[in-house]
């Protein structure tokens, strides 16, 4: 005994009962409200397929709406309420909207679009709050997600008595066999139709398929098949709203088969007639699940209605159980083989279903034109059988039309999948003739699509079926239209006067079944959703509690404000001592490159647009790079470490590019030349050390002279060995430490210790941020935008005039020495601050003719400068213009100067 | 996901690799500017097989040109690109 | 089966080797110096003073001692240090194959890939290296910046590996 609770009351289960027998185990009939017309509704099936009986499982974050209660099982405490009902389940407001069903036809949201807005503004409201399943969970979810890979020669998905043989003869043949089952038992039909296959077969089955090595998932769903026979799988490891044994709710598989077999039965079709949505109107393959693998009987009387055998089986099924067969109405002209003991009406076709109180009470049925009708509780419906191809389809395969079935079996593939047991042989029906009553003749229950919405959208030139699927949504619920598709396409064919194959199919696509966000996040659910990238000196800013400021995947101390400070103010600060005095940063994250051999000048020369051969062993220079079209697209420094050696470095966020643009260029374009370029971006850790005393502080630190602006030495501090670059970012005498990332700690150590002895300070992202602008650096993603050619930076008379760099050609294109491009700027405020990112107007109200690419002010003295794109600026210093952001409010006038508001000489570079 | 036939690594999963660009959009080094704007905006663009060049960025590091059906996906070729390496 | 337990290696001194002409002559230069051969792609060669693991056509990670891999290259290629970048990750028990399906798509589990195999790979986002020491041992070369983050989902995933 297990105890649950529905909408508040407290039941109790049987061990290994679904939700949706539990409820029927305690005699409710009544579980949902249908979406658009809060129709009462009941449990119509007995799997995944539940178009009417969602509910929401669980509590807090746990919380999963739109659950099928046919596909949860019940476990202690378990915690269910029904959805889309208001003030509750029995009383429905909402449920006047069925009244007032002709307003709501098929089409109606289209139609209230073309309406005037007042109109649309009218109806939302109400929509809005009567329309819809259940509510998202507000909390985050607590448990854990996990994606895993799996491979094997054979995935069996469905372990019917098919599937089990297969996979079985696939294992003992020695391959890596995968089966998966949806259910939580195997054997699938043979749970409620044993015959000579019995319980005792599927475990002695199961127990050879694992003995063989292979691999059987329960409560399992292949719900994709991707491109080159991926699957994935969707596995509950606890059920929905359940405390998981470890952490981790679900799992998706990432299958890739060498062979799939499908094996994935066939889900029974409701028939069309009046009030068929009725709880207590139930498929007859559920019905007989319930009686023979759960022992509840939902019924004490029941009419039975077919067009084929099988539903002679739940007959059977609930005869034995006790209960009386009232009619079994079956469609077929002639009497069905042997005598079955029933009271059996041939030609005999439901027409209409009545209830009181959401029970069922009554059913009429033409049966050779006459109307007979049967007091009865319950009606289980056999209209036929349609194969599962969805996983099929996905793999893009063909289908072939079974006239005997009524329904389209698995064709060819291109993929190596094949269907096997029901799904390729579905069991012949015969075609019944249309419903009489259409209006009330629910063929999508869950989106409450009837016969007649069908016949609306063809009376209103609805011809496709991609279109009638939109315009009446009929099979876009959450059950993608298991039971209503087929149901949909036979009116249509009707229509159009043509057979079903004629009349065209959707699309079938991923998944099968709904997936819950969370597993589709795996991992990723928690936090980011990616991995954070950390510096190698990340324990000593933390300690320090800076302000991070995410760089890509990087975080990176944006200021270290003490005292309170603000973000500004400690930015500020920083600045200043660079400026007066010393500072010391963190630069690891600049991409690295060791480039080695007798041709790494020459190659390092196709990659950079400026000269690299005449360098000097311990000399660097700036370099940029451009892309094929002659477009600016990184820069950095170059140095030469040693005769065949050199450092390249480049931006940090265009650091996997500039790695991947090297790799191209190295592997596919120059395979011959004899080059090593090694990615170190995370092998050196980098310290930079800035400002007016900075070579005082480097001299304490190696114990020499540290080298000249644009050298490198090798060096020593605290032991370690070193990489001296002197290079400046800043303005000031700079220069930046590499060091193995492992035995950074203690050089920063040393370098921090002796900063802050001469009243230094540590600085951030902000400050560096200050003293470029200020200085007029450019920056890779800000100036640097890809729309910049050299010519427009200022930096065409560094490009290497014996051209052969990548985007010399590009950038030989006449229009790009043409007048009106935008080059870069300084700018000065007259008033105000200068918004970022706002827009270059020469008035109010006139066009743009460029924008602000980053803003600062003057350190020392104050006052708000930027860098900006200006069309023709280079000739238009000292003209007054407005930087103008709308979307802000913000403006200022700014005039038009050189983009270097500090030092424009570069003399404090030299010593 | 596509399953590559890495010519180093044998076939992984498409995740460990990127695309680059088809090969007739490769802009050889001693391009005139009208060739090189011609292979970088005029494509073939087939509908059905065409060539193109890959990289296994997270698995080997290697470059590969890829004869791939650009409507069922299938691959009927995939040779290595680069230096001359050993078996 | 599922167990693993996962630690850190301490930094060691690890380089690319890479060839960039005459392959064949360095192969011979090296198995003469050496004594054992360079091995082939997706395989490990060498003993506890230096192994060189092979992930890439033309570049082999060499673990241990360089000094005489010079003269061996000669000026056919060159070394390059790049230990600082890569943390060590020794994934040891039966489980480390199962654990290596968390977040991955390679097939770890193959009784292919057996001692001596090497596979660089992608496992939840980050960019791995693998080499298998024994049925109950495998190393990772990860990433410096993404060690932590990887830590943690390994640590994590590893209590839950039960299907």
């Amino acid at each position: 005994m297990i105890n649950f609770s529905f909408d508040g009351k407290a039941y109790t289960a049987q061990v290994g009962d679904t939700l949706a027998a539990a409820l029927l185990r305690n005699g409710i009939g009544l579980v949902g409200r249908s979406f658009k017309y809060h129709r009462p509704r009941g449990i119509m099936t007995a799997g995944v397929e539940e178009p009417n009986a969602l509910v929401t499982v669980g509590e807090g974050g746990r919380a999963e709406p739109n659950t099928r209660a046919t596909d949860v099982f019940v476990y202690e405490g378990l915690v269910a309420r029904s959805q889309n009902r208001w003030p509750n389940l029995s009383f429905d407001i909402g449920s006047v909207l069925g009244l007032a069903a002709p307003a709501l036809s098929a089409g109606f949201y289209y139609k209230t679009f073309f309406g005037s807005a007042k109109k649309w503004m009218f109806y939302e409201y109400f929509i809005r709050k009567a329309a819809g399943l259940g509510n998202a969970p507000t909390q985050a979810d607590p448990d854990r997600f996990s994606h895993r890979a799996a491979f094997c020669d054979v995935l069996v998905v469905g372990a019917g008595p098919a599937g089990m043989q297969a996979a079985l003869e696939a294992a003992e043949s020695g391959k890596r066999v995968i089966l998966v089952e949806q259910d939580n038992i195997l054997g699938a039909s043979l749970i409620r139709d044993p015959q000579e296959l019995d319980a005792a077969w599927i475990e002695a089955t199961a127990a050879r398929i694992r003995a063989a090595g292979g691999r059987i998932l329960t409560r399992t769903t292949a719900s994709g098949y991707w491109e080159h026979d991926l699957v994935t799988l969707t596995q509950r490891l606890s059920e929905p709203g359940q405390t998981p044994d470890n952490g981790v709710a679900q799992r998706l598989w990432h299958v890739r088969a060498g062979q799939v077999i499908l094996a994935s039965g066939s889900i029974e079709r409701p028939m069309a007639f009046a009030h068929n949505d009725r709880p207590g109107v139930m498929l007859s393959q559920a019905l007989r699940s319930y009686v023979r693998r759960f022992g509840v009987v939902p019924g004490k009387r029941v009419v039975i209605a077919t067009n084929n055998d099988d539903a002679y089986k739940t007959a059977q099924a609930m005869k034995d159980a006790g209960a009386q067969i009232v009619a079994v109405l079956d469609a077929r002209p002639a009497p069905a083989g042997a005598n079955s003991g029933h009271r059996v009406y041939n030609n005999a076709i439901p027409l209409s279903t009545k209830g009181a109180r959401h029970c069922l009470k009554n059913v009429s049925a033409s049966v050779d034109g006459q109307t007979l009708e049967w007091d009865a509780d319950l009606l289980a419906v056999s209209g036929g059988f349609t194969p599962v191809v969805h996983l099929h389809m996905q793999a893009g395969g063909t289908l072939d039309w079974n006239a005997d079935a009524q329904a389209f079996v698995p064709a060819s593939s291109r993929q190596n999948v094949t269907t096997i047991g029901g799904a390729a042989e579905p069991q012949p029906i015969f075609k019944m003739a249309s419903a009489a009553k259409p209006k009330k003749s629910f063929i999508d229950f869950q989106n409450d699509v009837t016969l007649a919405d069908v016949d609306l959208a063809w009376a209103e030139g609805y011809r496709s079926v991609e279109h009638l699927k939109r315009y009446t949504t009929l099979g876009m619920a959450t059950d993608q239209g298991k039971l209503s598709n087929m149901a949909a396409l036979g009116r249509l064919a009707e229509k159009q006067g043509v057979a079903i194959p004629e009349a065209g199919l959707t699309t079938f696509r991923p998944p099968y079944t709904p997936v819950t966000m969370g597993l589709l996040a795996g991992a990723g659910a928690k936090d980011a959703g990616a991995h954070v990238r950390r510096l190698a000196l990340y324990d000593l800013h933390a300690a320090k509690n800076p302000i991070w400021q995410p760089l890509g995947y990087w975080f990176r101390p944006r200021a270290y404000p003490t005292g309170g400070e603000t973000l500004a103010q400690a930015a500020l600060r920083e600045a200043k001592a660079v400026r007066n005095n010393v500072g010391i940063t963190d630069v690891s994250t600049l991409a690295k490159f060791e480039v080695s051999g007798p041709d790494a000048a020459a190659f390092l020369e196709i990659i950079c647009a400026t000269t690299v051969s005449k360098l000097a062993v311990g000399r660097g220079r700036y370099t940029f790079m451009l892309r094929e079209d002659g477009f600016v697209f990184d820069d950095g420094t170059v140095w030469r470490l040693d005769e065949n050696r050199y450092l390249l470095t480049s931006s940090t966020g265009g650091a996997d590019r500039m790695a991947t643009h090297i790799s191209y260029v190295r592997q596919y374009l120059c395979p011959h030349l004899r080059v090593s370029a090694v990615n170190v971006q995370e092998h050196y850790a980098g310290i930079a050390i800035a400002g007016p005393t900075a070579k005082a502080v480097l001299t304490t630190l190696i114990g020499e002279e540290p080298p000249r602006h644009m050298s490198t030495v090798p060096a020593v501090i605290a032991g370690v060995p070193v990489i001296i670059l002197a290079a400046s970012y800043s303005g000031e005498r700079a220069f930046e430490i590499y060091i193995t990332a492992s035995d950074a700690a203690t050089v920063w150590a040393a370098c921090e210790a002796e900063v802050m002895k001469v009243g230094g300070a540590l600085y951030g992202l902000e400050a560096m941020e200050f003293l470029r602008i200020e200085k007029g650096h450019l920056v890779v993603g800000g100036e640097v935008d890809g729309r910049m050619t050299p010519h427009d930076l200022a930096l065409d008379k560094m490009l290497n005039k014996a051209g052969g760099f990548i985007g010399a050609s590009g950038l030989a294109r006449p229009a790009l020495a043409e007048a009106g491009r935008r080059q870069l700027v300084g700018l000065e405020a007259l008033d105000g601050d200068i918004p970022e990112g706002s827009m270059l107007i020469p008035s109010e109200g006139a066009s743009p003719q460029g924008h602000v690419s980053a803003g600062a002010f003057r350190i020392i003295e104050g006052g708000s400068v930027a860098l900006g794109q200006l069309v023709d600026g280079f000739s238009r210093h000292g003209e007054i213009l407005i930087a103008s952001s709308p979307t802000r409010g913000q403006k200022a006038r700014v005039r038009v100067v050189a983009p270097h508001f500090y030092d424009p000489a570069g003399e404090r570079y030299r010593d | 996901m596509m399953l590559i036939p890495c010519p180093h690594c044998g076939p992984r999963a498409q995740s460990e690799f990127i695309y680059e660009r088809t090969v007739d959009s490769v802009v050889p080094l001693d391009a005139t500017s009208q060739e090189a704007m011609a292979k970088l905006f005029t494509r073939n663009n087939p509908r059905g097989v065409d060539d193109e060049i890959w990289r296994h960025t997270y698995g080997c590091r290697a470059w590969m040109v890829l004869s791939r059906h650009r409507v069922t996906n299938e691959i009927s070729e995939c040779r290595a690109i680069g230096p001359e390496a050993l078996p | 089966m599922t167990e693993v337990t996962i630690t850190t290696l301490p930094a060691a001194p690890l380089h690319v080797f890479e060839i960039w002409n005459n392959a064949v002559a360095v192969a011979k230069r090296f198995k003469a110096a050496m004594g054992f051969a360079l091995p082939a792609t997706g395989r490990s060669g060498g003993n506890d003073a230096l192994r060189l693991i092979r992930f890439e056509p033309t570049v082999w990670l060499v673990e241990g001692d360089i000094s005489s891999l010079g003269d061996v290259l000669a000026e056919d290629g060159a070394l390059t240090a790049i230990s600082g970048g890569i943390v060590r990750i020794r994934l040891s028990g039966k489980g480390w194959r199962t654990l290596l399906m968390e977040g991955g798509v390679f097939d770890a589990e193959s009784p292919d890939f057996a001692a001596g195999c090497s596979a660089a790979t992608i496992i939840d986002h980050v960019n791995v290296r693998l080499h298998v020491i024994d049925e109950t041992t495998c190393d990772a070369y990860v990433p410096l910046s993404f060690s932590q983050g990887l830590l943690h989902f390994w640590r994590q995933a590893a209590g839950s590996l039960v299907e």
